[in-house]
């Protein structure tokens, strides 16, 4: 984002208090400063030179989770979490950002991922269908992928995989390094058109956000004019309404819930397609958190887990007592790095964590 | 280490012993956001690149036990205690204009009880407006007191400057829908209101709270009359040519109780700029919304009785559509770039007066401001929102486009603007201020306006806060 629309976008926002009240790390923090309003005004008094980037303010500045909801609620859609990753990209070029960001920057340059020393694995073949499978599904919850590739190949879709292992660039951007993840999103690029794919598929709305928005206005980077971007859970609800997916229904009655994972509120088409997926394999309704839909918090798997996991851990746990406050045992969602991240909580909160493709997986007819 | 560092990092771990270490800031960022409410102000001061005097400690309390032990300390050091809600009032009243202990509250956001027999709702005050709205609407419920600022206004600051909502006209201000209270008074003390407001069992000294914005005591807990949400909301819009037939309409619903619940007219400059660029309409006249709700049948009563009145008084039925379109964008006047913003001079006026006085307040004040101040081609808009039995709320702004450049001219260009729109109100029987309180910037005109009951309220002040240690400089109070 050029300088003059991160100012733009700041001015506005500074004084603007309309999306506060969905902010998730205000939410958890409680402090003015880390709400839309407070990061806006400390990037504008920086401007003004009442502020300086030091460790405290920078370590703020890192506090935003990049999560979108405050866009997603502004009438007039203002770019606020690009401006702040904006903002990122200027103080790590100074090198003032923590340690911490260095770090995860120089672990995404040598093996596109910050979970393994490990780098992303070759494509192998072509087809019209291509499934971005990313470093999350790779690394942290890989049954999701299992479970996915199952699912599809009950609907005769066997997709060429790309991006095994490979951050879809969305996390070097939010920590302030644009060049790495045009590097990044360049890579997975060329994969995908190495596959000749006309369709590409992912397992989840960070996904689908990075690629077919993040790309564009962040990076620059144009979504290829013939590749039709699907997530996995919306094109499986559309199967199943066609009547070419069927389910059993499951025999446990755990009262469940559904987790509208970390990105939902960037994608608002989503909502329904996991909902009509899990209707048709849960013996009851699933229940409703609180924080759902066009106000879903993410679950902790964003830049802060490496930067303040003590507040991405705050967001886990503010999730899973949502699902507990509505009375579920079982909570239930579909990508791998919010699973991940319920999953090593959940217990604490008298929780079970299942993914959804596994569990429809798991009860196919 | 000199004295007053050392003194003010006992305070520090004082209060952190009460709150823990991960609820009291005194970091510089923090300090900065803190330092500002929403009022032109402190904002345009910021802005200018100058810095305000910041409170010298945040503390995010997370019960009424904690806020009392914090008064402790406050009374013991003497140090200014100030409540901070959303901080999206616009009257200055939640600056810490001598620094000293900033509660926010907002760690105080639990509902209670929802009771669904009595059509009632517990809550801790900090609980932001939007969210205890949603979780009520999950029940079919709704709290029916909806400002523009629901979705960063606190319940404790919905209460303490007597706010007013868009439906108030019918379902009653802030102040009409408490039952009790919580209160933690200056001296520490926890204090409950009775359970019901209407009663013959002594004085209603609860409603000192109500208006006092902090200066009295920190609301921690309050109990809401709550409403189904309605089976039917019917919306219409209507254009008069003039003013004074748009206020005779209006008197005419509420004198013959159709109880609307909003009549929203704006005057014909304001139809001319905001409507035109919030609405894209393109109305010349005096643009009035009216909305009708609860049972369909007797809304759809109500809005046929309206409609004759506004007939007769020469209006045009616009029909539902930019009645309805208002309704659901009735917010977005609120969010920039389409907002009043700096580096632009504002301020809302408003006030309230009786029927017989009110185009006498409202052409009295448009003359000050326009006359007084034409040379900085000041505009003067208004609307009337929130209609009473025996009156109406004048929402009235002034805006100026270049205002001088130097901080301490504009801010005493600011305030002379405010001084002459308010001698104009006062004049005319209006009141300084019908919801959004006093706070700072209307501070010095209260004696004038409570004239003889002022040093009595200054008697009060003095009683339940004998060390001025509650919100100082706010209300009158503490100079
Ligand atoms: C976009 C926008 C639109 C607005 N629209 C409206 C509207 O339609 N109607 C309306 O009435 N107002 C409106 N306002 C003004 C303002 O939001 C309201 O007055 C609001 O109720 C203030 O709530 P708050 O929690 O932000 O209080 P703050 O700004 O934090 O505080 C306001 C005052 O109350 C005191 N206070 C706060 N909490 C407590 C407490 N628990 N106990 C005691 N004192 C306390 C503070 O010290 C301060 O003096 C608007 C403001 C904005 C920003
Ligand atoms: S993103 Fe929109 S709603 Fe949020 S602070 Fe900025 S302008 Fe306001
Ligand atoms: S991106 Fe998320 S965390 Fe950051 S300001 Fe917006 S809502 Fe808050």
């Amino acid at each position: 984002m050029p300088l003059e629309n991160v100012i733009l976008t700041t001015e506005n926002c500074r004084y603007c208090l309309m999306c506060r009240h969905v902010c998730p790390v205000g939410h958890v923090t409680r402090r003015e400063s880390l709400t839309p309003h407070g990061w806006a005004l400390m990037i504008a008094s920086v401007g003004r030179g009442l502020l300086a980037w030091d460790e405290e303010t920078v370590q703020a500045l890192y506090s935003c989770s990049d999560c979108g909801t405050c866009r997603a609620h502004c009438v007039t859609d203002q770019p606020l979490p690009e401006a702040i990753a904006a903002a990122r990209a200027d103080v790590a070029a100074r090198d003032l950002a923590p340690a911490v960001v260095y770090e995860t920057h120089r672990a995404l340059k040598e093996w596109g991922n910050p979970y393994e020393q490990q780098s992303p694995a070759p494509v192998e073949g072509q087809g019209e269908v291509a499934l971005f499978v990313g470093d999350e599904a790779r690394y942290l919850w890989p049954d999701a992928l299992e479970a996915a590739l199952k699912l599809l190949k009950a609907v005769g879709v066997e997709p060429v995989l790309i991006g095994v292992g490979r951050n879809n660039g969305y996390l070097a951007s939010s920590l302030g390094f644009p060049s790495t993840a045009r590097d990044l999103a360049g890579e997975t690029l060329s994969e995908l058109e190495a596959t000749g794919a006309t369709r590409l598929l992912v397992l989840g709305p960070g996904d689908f956000f990075t690629f077919s928005q993040l790309y564009d206005e962040r990076l620059g980077i144009e979504w290829p004019s013939g590749v039709v971007l699907e997530e996995v859970v919306t094109f499986l609800a559309e199967r199943l309404r066609e009547g070419a997916l069927a389910f059993r229904k499951a025999a446990d009655g755990t009262p469940c819930a559904y987790v509208d994972p970390t990105h939902s509120v960037r994608v608002t088409t989503r909502y329904d397609a996991p909902r009509a997926l899990l209707e048709a394999v849960l013996p009851a309704p699933a229940r409703e958190l609180f924080w759902r839909r066009e106000r879903a918090h993410p679950c902790g798997n964003v830049a802060l887990q490496f930067t303040e996991p003590h507040i991405a851990r705050h967001l886990t746990y503010s999730r899973l007592a949502d699902a507990a406050g509505v009375g579920a045992r079982l909570v239930v969602t579909e990508d791998a790095g919010s699973l991940s991240h319920l999953a090593r909580h959940a217990e604490r909160f008298g929780l079970r964590v299942q993914g959804l493709y596994e569990l429809l997986a798991d009860h196919l007819a | 280490m000199k004295r007053a560092l050392f003194q003010a990092e006992m305070i520090r771990s004082e209060l952190e012993e009460i709150v823990g270490p991960a609820f009291i800031s005194v970091e510089e960022s923090d300090k900065l956001v803190y330092s500002t409410d929403w009022s032109w102000m402190p904002q345009m001061w910021l802005d200018r690149g100058r810095p305000l005097r910041t409170p010298d400690y945040i503390v995010h309390p997370a019960s009424a036990e904690e806020i009392s032990e914090i008064m402790e300390i406050a009374n013991k050091y003497r140090i200014p205690v100030v409540p901070w809600g959303g901080g999206s009032g616009t009257q200055g009243g939640a600056l810490p204009i001598f620094g000293g202990i900033l509660v926010d509250t907002k760690r105080l956001d639990k509902i209670i009880e929802i009771d669904e027999k009595s059509l009632t709702v517990t809550a801790q005050a900090g609980i932001i407006g939007t969210q205890l709205e949603w979780a009520l609407n999950e029940k079919g419920l709704t709290l029916p007191h909806y400002p523009a600022s629901a979705n960063c206004a606190t319940l404790g600051g919905y209460l303490a400057p007597r706010g007013t909502g868009t439906i108030s006209t019918k379902y009653g201000k802030a102040e009409d829908l408490v039952l009790s209270m919580e209160v933690v008074l200056p001296t520490g003390e926890i204090i409950h209101t009775p359970p019901v407001p209407q009663h013959a069992s002594g004085p209603d000294f609860f409603r000192l709270f109500l208006g006092a914005e902090g200066t009295f005591g920190i609301i921690t807990e309050a109990t809401m009359q709550v409403d189904y949400l309605p089976e039917a909301r019917l919306l219409r819009a209507v254009l008069f040519d003039d003013l004074h037939n748009a206020l005779e309409a209006g008197r005419l619903m509420m004198t013959r109780r159709l109880d609307p619940f909003v009549i929203r007219l704006y005057d014909p400059a304001s139809t001319l700029t905001r409507v035109r660029k919030i609405l894209g309409y393109d109305f010349d006249g005096a643009y009035m919304v009216l909305g009708f709700d609860g049972d369909p049948d007797i809304a759809a009563l109500q809005e046929q009785k309206a409609m004759e009145i506004c007939a007769r008084l020469g209006a045009r039925d616009l029909g539902r559509e930019p009645g309805e379109a208002w309704w659901a964008h009735r917010y977005d006047f609120y969010y920039p770039p389409q907002n009043l913003k700096l580096p632009w001079m504002y301020g809302t006026t408003e006030t309230v007066t009786t029927y017989d006085r009110i185009e006498a307040v409202y052409y009295a004040e448009k003359k000050a401001v326009e006359e007084g101040f034409a040379d900085w081609n000041v505009r003067f808009i208004g609307h009337f929102s929130h209609w009473f039995h025996w009156g109406v709320m004048l929402y009235s702004r002034f805006i100026i486009e270049e205002p001088p450049a130097d901080a301490r001219e504009a801010l005493r260009l600011h305030n002379r603007v405010w001084n002459a729109a308010m001698q104009a109100v006062m004049a005319n029987g209006g009141m300084i201020n019908e919801h959004h309180g006093v706070g700072l910037k209307l501070a010095r005109y209260m004696r004038r306006q409570y004239g003889s009951a002022w040093p009595f309220l200054l008697r009060l002040k003095r009683m339940i806060d004998p060390n001025g240690i509650m919100n100082p400089g706010k209300v009158g109070f503490g100079f």
